[in-house]
């Protein structure tokens, strides 16, 4: 292919990734009933959490954070993510079972950019949902230490989180197309968050939980938001973070990719 | 199988066809033959019906031609493209329209048309003005921002078929395209398929109808269990089932079975589930005059007399012994 035509060619699959994201958007909205949860649910328990019924960082290891708040939002914001990847794989089951999805098969449209638009669409929920979360936790006493800088790299770490999970969420609705069983998938999200130090530090897990959160990537993109919000190696790594969000969306939407081409052949 | 011989855009050579398939199969896995050795070719310019009962093999045909299924054997290409090796150019070439207008219900006519604009490489812009224009075409604008589960069935369909012409394709594919609409919008969209025709678009057409396929296709074929049983046009496969009865409805149904006797001089006789009779005479409506004289001279009164144009049912029941309800029972494919 010469040069002008991969300009040409990646300029069309640009503007197909932004046309998907834009609707896989405009219905995620207009079908509130499943985006509604990913907001609400993370900040019932945040609010929880600052009504005091905590004392867990009145534990020996648990690190100084001023607010248990603070320290929690970031699980807060990756149970929205992984919540906002499952609302996206529900969306895609949906199209699978009513047909929609054959007519985005039928266009001369890569089989990468089906994906990254309902990928980069979901990101933009992420985004959304972390601009939320960490402004409540401000509103209810949370101080992050790591300043603008820390919450521009969280926002970014969370949309890399619900990226990944929205690949994750595409190719299970690809493998199986089935809206009911993208439906009862939601108890699994709570169990990808407390294989993870989302609500405490890993020193804490009993140890199964904690050799678990070793192989769980959202350990290290948990522990990258907690970092870059305080500007606290002690707290985890950003670039860890970055780069098990990055390989986490990599691997997912090549799984998701890998699973529509299945489709096609089965 | 029977040839069509007399197809008005009869195919000359390979490079004429809009369609060409050879052998093609597809055995699903747990063994299903759903298309077993098809062999078919369309010419450009041409309406092709491909007609068969559920279950016999269209959809997974129009699914392998439209690249969303691969076959397991054979070959086919659309507007010169392999579908299996250039996947890509047939879907630039080709407009779909798949069964029960699969159409995102929380999305305006308007935005489905520009995703299907942005989807076929066109900019913003140019999506918008199509858009426009498709939705002048198939008499939408009214209802263009309103939310697509508060469309009608024979609006979504002009929506679907507005869809598949956004990039101006040269084949376009429709399977079952009027099933379950009314007879109203049904022949407003045989207009539109005409009138597209016209323009020199290729259609290829699946349907449960017979009547369907003779307003509208040059050619027709007819699956059964996977494989072509007959191949012509309308007037062609009409013929197999041999002249058209006759229905004969009496005003007193109680003279019913003396009129049966009577009437078997001409031919053989059945009564309809409904009520009244109906008479096979090879002859046609030639036969409907010494008919009511018979009847007429026994003082037995006639309410009605009509011709029983064949059915898809009779043409499928005269190429494969069997009715099209008892296929589609046999085999869910």
């Amino acid at each position: 292919m010469s040069t002008f035509a991969l300009e040409r060619d990646l300029a069309t699959q640009g503007r197909v990734i932004t046309a998907l994201a834009e609707r896989a958007l405009r219905v995620q909205l207009r079908r509130a009933q499943f985006l509604l949860p990913s907001f609400l649910l993370p900040l019932l328990l945040l609010a929880v959490i600052a009504s005091g019924t905590s004392a867990a960082q009145q534990l020996p290891g648990f690190p100084s954070t001023g607010s248990y708040v603070g320290f929690v939002v970031s699980g807060t914001i990756m149970q929205g993510t992984l919540l906002a990847g499952l609302t996206a794989g529900i969306a895609l089951a949906g199209d699978i079972e009513g047909g929609f999805f054959d007519r985005l098969l039928s266009a001369p449209v890569h089989r990468a950019s089906i994906v990254l638009g309902r990928v980069l669409g979901t990101a933009l929920i992420g985004i959304a949902q972390a601009v939320l979360f960490l402004t409540v936790a401000i509103v209810i006493g949370a101080d992050f230490s790591g300043g603008a800088v820390g919450i521009a790299l969280t926002i970014l770490l969370a949309a890399l989180s619900a990226s990944a999970a929205a690949g994750l969420g595409a190719t299970i609705a690809l493998r199986t197309g089935s809206l009911s069983l993208m439906q009862n998938l939601f108890p699994f999200v709570f169990v990808l968050l407390f294989t993870a130090p989302a609500f405490f530090p890993r020193a804490l897990l009993n140890p199964v939980l904690e050799t678990i959160s070793v192989v769980n990537p959202l350990s290290y993109v948990v522990e990258g938001m907690r970092a870059a919000l305080f500007n606290s190696p002690a707290l985890g790594s950003v670039w860890a973070g970055f780069a098990a969000g990055i390989g986490s969306v990599i691997l997912t939407c090549c799984l998701a990719v890998w699973a529509m081409r299945s489709r096609v052949r089965a | 199988m029977v040839s069509g011989v007399s197809s008005p855009k009869k195919i000359d050579c390979e490079q004429d066809a809009a369609i060409v398939v050879e052998g093609l199969e597809r055995i699903y896995p747990g063994g299903l033959r759903a298309v077993d050795g098809v062999d078919l070719a369309v010419a450009s310019g041409e309406i092709y019906g491909f007609l068969g009962p559920n279950g016999a093999g269209k959809s997974t045909t129009v699914r392998i031609l439209t690249t969303l299924l691969r076959p397991t054997g054979g070959r086919a290409s659309v507007a010169g493209y392999d579908v299996v090796e250039q996947a890509s150019q047939v879907r630039r070439s080709i407009g779909v329209a798949l069964q029960e207008a699969a159409l995102d219900p929380l999305m305006t006519g308007r935005e489905l048309l520009q995703l299907q604009g942005a989807l076929h490489g066109l900019r913003r812009a140019e999506s918008k003005l199509r858009a426009e224009e498709l939705l002048v075409r198939v008499d939408l604008v009214p209802a263009s921002d309103r939310l697509l589960n508060t469309y009608s069935g024979g609006m979504r369909r002009r929506l679907d078929l507005a869809m598949a012409l956004v990039h101006r394709p040269s084949v376009l594919f429709l399977d079952e395209p009027t099933t379950g609409l009314d007879p109203v919008s049904r022949t407003s969209l045989w207009t539109e398929l005409r009138s597209l025709n016209d323009e020199g678009t290729t259609i290829f057409l699946t349907t449960q109808y017979l009547e369907e396929a003779e307003q509208l296709a040059d050619r027709v074929g007819i699956i059964d269990h996977g494989k072509i049983v007959a191949e012509g046009t309308p007037q062609e496969l009409g013929r197999l089932v041999g002249e058209p009865g006759l229905y004969v409805k009496l005003i007193d149904q109680t003279q019913s079975d003396r009129a049966r006797e009577l009437l078997t001089v001409h031919g053989a006789v059945s009564d309809r589930a409904a009520g009244g009779l109906t008479i096979r005479t090879g002859l046609g409506a030639r036969a409907i005059a010494p008919i009511v004289r018979t009847l007429d001279e026994a003082q037995i009164e006639v309410d009605a007399v009509e011709v029983e144009e064949p059915t898809l049912d009779d043409v499928f029941l005269a190429v494969t012994g069997h009715r099209a309800e008892e296929a589609a029972e046999d085999d869910p494919a």
